[in-house]
């Protein structure tokens, strides 16, 4: 266990801060292997394999080809026996000392080992859940993110309608503008066309009432008073002879 | 070969060569350093998060000048309680028994507290040695007794953790040395001694992180009052 001990705190004192890098270049006497620091390599996941809380699985796995399954317990009974027997190891009060005490260290860990175990790997758990909360939070934040985004996108490809629609009123208030216009200039034409025509039907008029009152005044300033009595006589000729006519159906 | 049940206190040499620096240095092993990845193994959390607490705790009721003692508080603190729990090994070697050792704690970190209360706020320093409300006519006897419980401060503090860690070994020897000598003649009464020895041991246990806690906390008492 102690030469375990010395195999981790030797790199332990190596990768002190102040020293790390220094020592890093001491370590490398025969120039093997990268020369760097990062990425860390990665701990292991358990500790060291123990039997009987103390001794390493490596002695096991070392004496088995020689000695099998039985061969690092026949050791360590027959060094205990070695000492206890030659009393190179002499059981004195110490013993009961540390027999107590051994007991006491014993129960502690039985006891309290797993629960303690567990707080530490739940302190390290909520160190990695803050983290990962920040990051689960910034991911979803990201993904609404790219949602809205699809949404503006698929309102702007509805933005082409409106501006279709736009497009057709403006062009046909245009037209309608046109229209009004084209009709406005087609009456105006109109009405200066019909003065005219109007003015040359009056001018024709009254040339013929002219030539018309002109053809009468001539006519009666022709009469003369001869052609006046004899035309007056032949009247009254046929008024007489139409009178006898008269008569004449009457009494018939 | 006599041996003497304070032969366990004698300061261990080897060849001549003291070995109480190995002593001291030794158990910094067993605290390993932390490292620059950001999710350790179990010890190292557990040592991270059991630092941070206790300077947390530690620094509550001191204000911001007395927050540069934290890191000299806090391994002192793990000093102690690493020294005082690797002492209840058996063949070991508890350097916070010896007087001289918890002394060279003591005395300067008081006194660096009292020069520094004397040294920014005289008056205050001062004032400590008069308790409030205290009549008239026994402000000089209280000034005089004050005074004296100043300076006995380190004395205490050092042979309070001297007194309680070389008491608590010494009754474990002494109670083994009973059980192993009853055990061929009243095994029964072996026995009952046997179960005072474990309740013993579990109080020792105790007992140990409690000095240490005891002493840190004192001293920060100190410097709560002078800082």
């Amino acid at each position: 266990m102690l030469s375990r001990l010395i195999l981790v705190s030797a790199p332990v004192l190596k990768s002190s801060a102040p020293l790390g890098a220094g020592l890093v270049q001491a370590s490398r006497s025969f120039h093997t292997g990268q020369q760097s620091l990062a990425p860390v390599p990665a701990l292991p996941e358990k500790g060291g394999k123990v039997r009987f809380g103390l001794i390493p699985e490596e002695i096991f796995q070392f004496l088995y080809p020689k000695t099998g399954v039985t061969g690092p317990y026949v050791l360590g009974t027959g060094l205990l026996t070695y000492l206890l027997s030659k009393e190179i190891y002499v059981i004195n009060h110490e013993t009961f000392a540390a027999a107590s005490i051994g007991i006491v260290i014993v129960y502690g860990i039985k006891k309290f080992g797993p629960s303690v175990a567990a707080f530490a790997d739940k302190l390290n758990d909520e160190k990695v859940a803050k983290v990962q909360e920040v990051k689960g939070l910034a991911v979803s934040n990201l993904q609404q993110a790219i949602e809205d985004e699809k949404k503006e996108q698929w309102r702007a490809e509805g933005r082409q309608n409106l501006f279709d629609a736009k497009r057709n009123n403006v062009a046909m208030l245009l037209e309608i503008n046109y229209r009004e216009r084209l009709h406005m200039v087609t009456s105006e034409v109109k009405k200066r066309l019909d003065y005219q025509i109007a003015l040359q039907n009056l001018q024709r008029r009254m040339e013929q009432e002219h030539l018309v009152s002109w053809v009468e005044k001539s006519v009666v300033k022709s009469i003369t008073p001869q052609q006046e009595k004899e035309s007056i006589a032949k009247c009254i000729t046929d008024l007489k002879m139409l009178a006898k006519i008269e008569q004449a159906r009457a009494t018939v | 070969m006599i041996l003497s049940f304070f032969d366990q206190f004698m300061s261990p040499t080897h060849l001549g060569i003291p070995l109480i620096a190995l002593a001291l240095s030794l158990p910094w092993i067993l605290i390993p350093t932390p490292t620059n990845r950001w999710l350790n193994n179990r010890l190292l959390t557990l040592q991270a998060w059991f630092i941070n607490r206790f300077t947390q705790q530690l620094m509550l009721p001191i204000n911001l000048g007395g927050h540069k003692w934290a890191v000299l508080l806090t391994a002192l603190m793990l000093l102690l309680i690493t020294l005082n729990l690797l002492g209840l090994l058996p063949y070991t070697f508890t350097p916070t028994t010896q007087l001289s050792l918890n002394m060279g704690f003591a005395v300067p970190l008081w006194l660096a507290t009292v020069i520094i209360g004397m040294r920014n706020q005289p008056t205050a320093a001062l004032g400590h040695l008069l308790p409030e409300g205290t009549p008239v006519p026994l402000i000089p006897v209280l000034i005089v007794i004050e005074t004296i419980s100043l300076f006995i401060r380190p004395l205490a503090l050092g042979v309070r953790l001297t007194a309680n860690l070389t008491a608590g070994h010494l009754l474990i020897q002494l109670i083994a040395t009973a059980a192993f000598v009853l055990l061929p003649m009243m095994p029964t009464v072996a026995i009952l001694t046997s179960v005072v020895l474990f309740l013993l041991t579990l109080l020792e246990v105790a007992v140990a992180m409690i000095q240490a806690y005891v002493f840190v906390l004192l001293l920060s008492l100190y410097l709560q009052e002078n800082v």
